[in-house]
């Protein structure tokens, strides 16, 4: 055992020891000594079906601030339905021999909204209801994500779900059917969200050890999901990240916010992964996310940069402020298109730069 | 009495400060008592089920940092209420401490809202006023978000402040006034303490909070000069040596009782020579914790990089520096307070030994209290570490600002008074 191995552990254990009860989330270290191969994939194709989570962010950030901040439990807001949109992903995957797999990723917020996109905007209504989706990764548990869940289940309830393992009573409440509601300043009950389809599938939850320890599930020769046990605003915790290892490109990776951090996600493979080699990643990055700037906006900058990704996808969380920094200092942001402005509504913040993988828009890696 | 004999030979002590003895339940007492009364505080004005909602959570941290300031101002920069000696009944230790307490929020509202807010930030440096942010307009600048950036600048303000009050009365004590009454030395300590906040400020903190709103600022401020080898632009790095160098201070005027530099004094008092040589060993020696934690980190979490989020950020890494010692320095005030420094038998050397493995230990205990799941049920607080909404801070220095409250303006009451009328 390497000195560095054996402090690990000794650092590791000393705080599991001393730590009962809910605690048990002590960070990384026990997947670094073996190195995973989860095979290959031929390519990977996302196309965006609906980044946009919110419309407008000074409504969304009023929602969380009127209710008591970043540590509120997203179940005690009464949040402005107007504002709501979803995140949802469209992942096509043509494995090395053999027809493309269809995967849907989160399930969006807005029933109305989800289902525009799914029979209007996009073909994954259809590939629903033909079970021909029949695996959704949930990212994580977070309203944007997750609360559309309805639209995905009644069109197919069977569908297999891979989600996180850190939920929450409400969050089960509502995948068996149920609703929840919060109350107002003024002590008004109102429904948040409702589900009247209850999940039949198998649901597959994750933690960080993975499959036999090897802290990744496999989902198909070249395509894994790993799970990060990480708090994150609103009382959420952990997130579920897709990873790709495309053949003669490298890893990429696809996520619904990127809470971990994307340089974290590049880290961990860079230490797991046989023959690693960097490409590209697409998903919200949760940077500047109320689109604010921070010297460690500028670090994450720095850190891309210098982590070689060739082909940066990003939207969502990220802040469009972000991506435009980001392109200007030499990441190479890929560009979206303006078919968003298709759409029956888009996001308040969106600009012509097109830095944005927006609605409609597809990368292919 | 059984219990008399228990009481005796376990739970009292000589009380150094009293000439008594240390009654240590009545201290555990003391201490639970406390301790509910942040949680009522943390529920009042920071919980997110609660009923101000301040943990913003930079408005939060700022109003604490500002409010532990003028507990500091008034207790140690200027001293008042003086001498405990003066209180020696519960009657005038009660009127003090209430009219302590009055004047320390009196002086923490008018430094945030009116000194910061309206006339600095509103006046001259933007950057402490979410009005004259907004006003200035830019991408991002709206309400919210510009009260969490001044709410930063004013913390990194009031962080500079406490690190140079303690500092100064741990080295330079009352010089070069130790010929001038109360009055003279207090407020001129104010102001050479507030102007040496004032240059740590700006070298150490300016350089972040200047860049503001899209697009960044650049101009107004020096490029992080820290950045080469502290791996972000954050000036979290600053925070987190200040605090690092507030554990020594604190340990060793507590635990040490002031030694080793109280060696140099003269007669009775510091000297130029204290002061520089305790400003500069603990700031050696609050760089050396950085270094020592800077290890222990990367054995739990791996070696931060520039740009990394949660437990990967470099920022995140020092602010935690930061947090741990800041947990020790909590430990230290409830051991010397309620705890009577124990142990207080033995020669300095021993007992100062003893005394700062208790506070390591404490400090541990604290921040293993603060990352269970206990912290789930009394704060609010979502499980797991580096939460960018969750800074332990807040909860540490509120809990800090009660227990010198207590100490500081009444006089400990009723812990010693009690004791002392009886």
């Amino acid at each position: 055992m390497k000195r560095r191995d054996f402090l690990k552990g000794v650092a590791v254990a000393g705080a599991a020891a001393s730590v009962t009860g809910g605690l048990g989330m002590m960070p990384k270290a026990a997947y670094a000594g073996q190195k995973v191969d989860f095979g290959q994939v031929k390519s990977v194709k996302v196309d965006v079906l609906s980044e946009t989570s919110w419309f407008d962010n000074a409504i969304f950030k009023k929602n969380i601030m009127d209710y008591g901040g970043g540590m509120t439990n997203q179940y005690d807001i009464p949040w402005d339905w107007d504002n709501a949109g979803g995140y949802m992903t469209k992942i096509t995957v043509t494995p090395l021999e053999g027809e493309p797999k269809v995967f849907l990723m989160d399930t969006g917020w807005n029933n109305d909204w989800v289902d525009y996109i799914y029979d209007e905007k996009s073909d994954m209504g259809k590939l629903l209801t033909s079970k021909e989706v029949d695996t959704m990764i949930l990212s994580h548990w977070h309203l944007d994500h997750y609360w559309g869940i309805e639209s995905t289940l009644k069109r197919n309830p069977k569908i297999t779900m891979i989600a996180p393992k850190t939920y929450y009573p409400e969050d089960m409440k509502l995948l068996k059917g149920g609703t929840n509601i919060a109350k107002t300043k003024d002590g008004k009950e109102v429904v948040i969200n409702k589900n009247n389809v209850p999940h039949e599938g198998k649901l597959m939850l994750t933690d960080p050890k993975g499959e036999d320890g090897s802290g990744i599930y496999k989902i198909m020769p070249g395509m894994a999901v790993k799970m990060y046990d990480v708090p994150i605003l609103l009382r959420v915790r952990g997130e579920n990240v897709l990873y790709f290892n495309v053949k003669d490109k490298g890893v990429v990776t696809v996520t619904g916010c990127c809470h971990p951090g994307i340089l974290t996600l590049n880290a961990w493979a860079r230490r797991n992964v046989k023959d690693y080699q960097p490409y590209g990643c697409y998903g919200g990055l949760h940077i500047s996310l109320f689109e604010t700037w921070d010297p460690k906006f500028d670090d994450i900058i720095k850190g891309v940069k210098a982590f070689k990704l060739t082909k940066v996808g990003c939207n969502h969380c990220t802040g469009w402020i972000w991506a435009d920094k980001a392109a200007q200092a030499g990441v190479p942001v890929v560009k979206g298109t303006n078919k968003y402005k298709t759409y029956k509504k888009y996001s308040t913040m969106a600009k012509a730069n097109n830095v944005f993988l927006t609605n409609g828009d597809t990368v292919v890696f | 009495m059984l219990i008399d004999i228990v009481f005796e030979g376990v739970f009292m002590d000589q009380d150094l400060e009293n000439g008594g003895k240390f009654n240590y339940l009545y201290g555990l007492i003391n201490l639970v008592v406390v301790f509910c009364i942040v949680w009522f505080l943390w529920y009042l004005f920071m919980h997110a089920d609660g009923v101000m909602k301040l943990y913003t959570p930079m408005y939060g941290f700022s109003l604490v940092a500002v409010l532990l300031a003028s507990v500091i101002l008034l207790s140690k920069v200027l001293g008042w209420p003086g001498d405990g000696e003066k209180a020696l009944n519960a009657g005038s230790a009660i009127g003090k401490g209430i009219l302590g307490t009055v004047i320390a929020l009196a002086i923490m509202y008018f430094v945030y809202y009116v000194v910061f807010w309206q006339f600095i930030g509103g006046l001259g440096v933007a950057y402490f006023s979410p009005g004259a942010l907004v006003a200035g307009g830019g991408t991002g600048a709206e309400p919210w978000n510009a009260r969490e950036w001044a709410s930063t600048a004013i913390l990194y303000f009031s962080t500079a402040f406490l690190w140079w009050a303690l500092v100064w009365n741990l080295g330079f004590g009352r010089w070069p006034w130790q010929k001038d009454g109360p009055w003279v030395v207090g407020f001129s300590k104010l102001i050479v303490v507030s102007f040496f906040a004032v240059i740590t400020f700006a070298v150490m903190f300016h350089p972040h909070v200047c860049i503001l709103f899209p697009e960044a600022q650049k101009m107004v401020g020096a490029q992080a000069w820290w950045e080469v080898w502290a791996e972000t632009g954050s000036a979290f790095w600053g925070l987190g040596l200040v605090l690092c160098t507030l554990f020594w201070v604190v340990f060793c005027d507590l635990f040490w009782e002031g030694r080793p530099f109280t060696l140099m004094d003269k007669d009775g008092d510091g000297t130029f020579l204290r002061g520089i040589v305790t400003f500069l060993v603990t700031l050696a020696l609050g760089l050396l914790l950085i270094t020592v934690l800077t290890k222990v980190f990367n054995a739990i979490w791996l070696e931060p990089y520039q740009g990394g989020q949660y437990t990967d950020g470099p920022d995140w890494r020092y602010i935690h520096m930061g947090e741990v010692s800041g947990f020790c320095v909590l430990f230290a005030f409830i051991w010397k307070n309620y705890f009577n420094n124990f142990p207080n038998g033995l020669p300095l050397i021993p007992r100062a030994v003893i005394r700062s493995l208790i506070g390591v230990a404490g400090g541990l205990l604290i921040y293993w209290f603060y990352y269970s799941s206990l912290s789930n049920f009394f704060l609010g607080k979502v499980a797991g570490w580096a939460q960018p909404d969750d800074q332990p801070l807040v909860w540490t220095l509120l809990f800090l600002s009660v227990v010198l409250i207590q100490s500081e303006f009444f006089h400990n009451w009723p812990l010693r008074i009690a004791r002392r009328d009886k």
